[in-house]
């Protein structure tokens, strides 16, 4: 585990780092990476997105959190975080801030964007931004993902729970992800019973709803394995192809990824963690699925998703 | 060689379990290369009479003893248990239970569960308590079982101080006595680290300092779950081969007396 450990901590993407790098990957996360060692050695570019060959694929956590700074332990826990996705072989994370009440205001959610652009510097090539927002404040809010996506380049939107995502009042944030071409990654569950301290959750059914109205735009369903009843989630999203699914979560129920690949296909599922990294991991690792649908969860789809944003 | 305390067989009331037979359970094992594994019947943690769940496990296992050690699901407030413990110990070869006080309605605390407890550990068994099934966020409308504390197993430990425990599905012992040295309680319970964080707060690594590597064992918590990412834990953790050897088969080994 030593020699894993040192081998991620290197700087990435040379032709040396990049054949133990795939050595690692294929031990944590079970994807094969013979030709990929093969390619590298034959001197043909290492690592790349848009792939969905096992060999090739670059790891992606769709769903990732650096720490507020009101926590005094944010700068270490941030790179407890990184030395983590170097154990376990994932080489980028799409990381958000949330305000730690909610909801949040319009001061909060742009502090912590700034926040996350930081960490995309701190972290280069390794933290990608996803812009927070409160839809509730709608002119700060479409302003902060403008600047945020074209000034500092980030990929994505994250939404959280001040409003169920097909209220009227989220759909000027979904119009300009989809001018923007950025996904929408939205915090979700579906409990059988009221979420209390949730009471404006979305969920598997209300994202196909949204999907109906807005077919072109690109969402993404928070934690499946975190969010409740996944079955429902699952069968839910069946009949909206324009929402993929966020694998993450803590649950390491047997057989979710296996039962969202029927249904869904592999193509709309994204692999995730949400911080709960081994749980992730090993379910992905676990699943009964060819290395090529690993390789499109694990990093495959969520490149292609990434590839639309306008530069 | 890797033994996981936490297995099952049989069905489960809310969710259909993949690969729940002995037959299935094992091809799964040796793909994950998985030697023995302790069960109990799933189906035992709904069925009102749960001895009708023992004997299925009994069945299933007849043939694998060598790698499958059964556990028996006893109720201690359903009628007949003391008939059913030895059974389960004398002609089942039983050799541990598995406790369910809030699927089955009851204290740990109970005069009758204590009774239980006591007649099994005078049989030499092992006492294991699953602080969880499943995670309650997925629940059916039909059941809302919480988790068992971790405060009233430690009450249980130290109220059974000659019984042998292992807890299994829990977290957050760091924040509670049972995962603190110099805690009061007796050394008579082993840890399983299937829901443990073995990076981030890295629960297990903490366990480890805090109570040794003697106290912690592997589980997986098949087929409820992917056996892998608890495999993948012990792959990832931050310890010598010798503690992580401990985890994987030493500690299991002597708790159970293999």
């Amino acid at each position: 585990m030593n020699t894993l450990r040192a081998t991620l901590r290197q700087p990435r993407l040379t032709r040396r780092t990049f054949l133990k790098h795939s050595v690692a990957t294929t031990v944590t996360l079970g994807i094969a990476a013979g030709r990929a060692a093969d390619r590298a050695e034959s001197g043909q570019p290492a690592a790349h997105t848009g792939s969905d060959s096992p060999s090739q694929t670059k790891v992606i956590d769709c769903h990732a959190h650096l720490d507020h700074r009101s926590r005094s332990t944010w700068e270490a826990d941030d790179r407890k975080l990184i030395e983590a996705a170097d154990k376990l072989g994932i080489d980028q994370l799409c990381c958000s801030i949330l305000t730690p009440r909610r909801p949040a205001t319009a001061e909060g959610f742009q502090e912590c964007n700034r926040w996350v652009a930081d960490g995309m510097q701190r972290f280069p090539g390794r933290v990608r931004g996803y812009c927070y927002v409160n839809p509730g404040y709608r002119q700060e809010a479409l302003e902060e993902i403008r600047r945020c996506v074209e000034d500092h380049g980030f990929v994505g939107i994250k939404l959280y729970h001040e409003y169920t995502c097909t209220e009227p009042v989220v759909f000027p944030i979904v119009e300009l992800a989809i001018e923007l071409n950025v996904p929408i990654l939205q915090h979700a569950g579906h409990a059988h019973y009221f979420l209390e301290d949730q009471p404006r959750i979305s969920d598997g059914g209300r994202l196909a709803e949204l999907s109906r109205r807005y077919p072109e735009a690109r969402l993404i369903c928070a934690h499946v394995c975190g969010g409740g009843d996944w079955e429902w989630t699952i069968k839910a999203l069946r009949h909206a192809p324009g929402v993929f699914l966020d694998t993450s979560g803590s649950v390491t129920d047997e057989g979710a990824v296996e039962m969202a690949a029927r249904v869904l296909g592999a193509d709309r599922l994204v692999f995730g963690c949400d911080l709960s990294m081994t749980a992730s991991v090993g379910r992905i690792r676990g699943a009964n699925l060819s290395a090529q649908d690993k390789a499109k969860i694990l990093g495959g789809n969520m490149a292609k998703l990434l590839q639309r944003r306008k530069s | 060689m890797i033994i996981d305390v936490n297995a099952y067989l049989g069905h489960f009331a809310f969710r259909q379990l993949r690969h729940n037979t002995a037959a299935s359970l094992l091809q799964w094992m040796d793909a994950k290369r998985i030697d023995q594994a302790v069960v109990s019947s799933a189906s035992a943690i709904t069925y009102r009479n749960a001895q009708a769940g023992n004997e299925e496990v009994f069945a299933e296992v007849k043939s694998h003893r060598d790698r499958l050690i059964p556990f028996a699901v006893l109720n201690p407030f359903y009628a007949g248990w003391q008939d059913d413990l030895k059974i389960c110990h004398e002609d089942f070869g039983m050799s541990g239970l598995r406790l369910y006080p809030k699927w089955h309605n009851y204290q740990l605390s109970d005069r009758c569960c204590l009774d239980l407890v006591n007649a099994a550990t005078d049989r030499g068994m092992v006492i294991s308590i699953p602080v969880r099934v499943e995670d309650n966020r997925e629940r059916s409308w039909l059941a809302n079982v919480p988790d068992v504390p971790l405060d009233e197993l430690a009450a249980l430990v130290k109220a059974c101080p000659q019984a042998r425990f292992i807890l299994l599905n829990g977290l957050g012992y760091v924040k509670s006595p049972l995962g603190r040295k110099d805690n009061g309680l007796p050394a008579n319970y082993l840890i399983e680290i299937s829901r443990l964080s073995a990076v981030l707060d890295n629960e297990i690594g903490q366990l480890l300092a805090g109570l040794g590597a003697e106290r912690l064992v592997l589980g997986t918590g098949m087929p409820f779950s992917y056996p892998d990412p608890a495999l993948l834990k012990l792959e990832v953790l931050d310890a010598s081969q010798s503690d992580k050897e401990k985890i994987r088969r030493l500690n299991a080994e002597k708790w159970l007396r293999l």
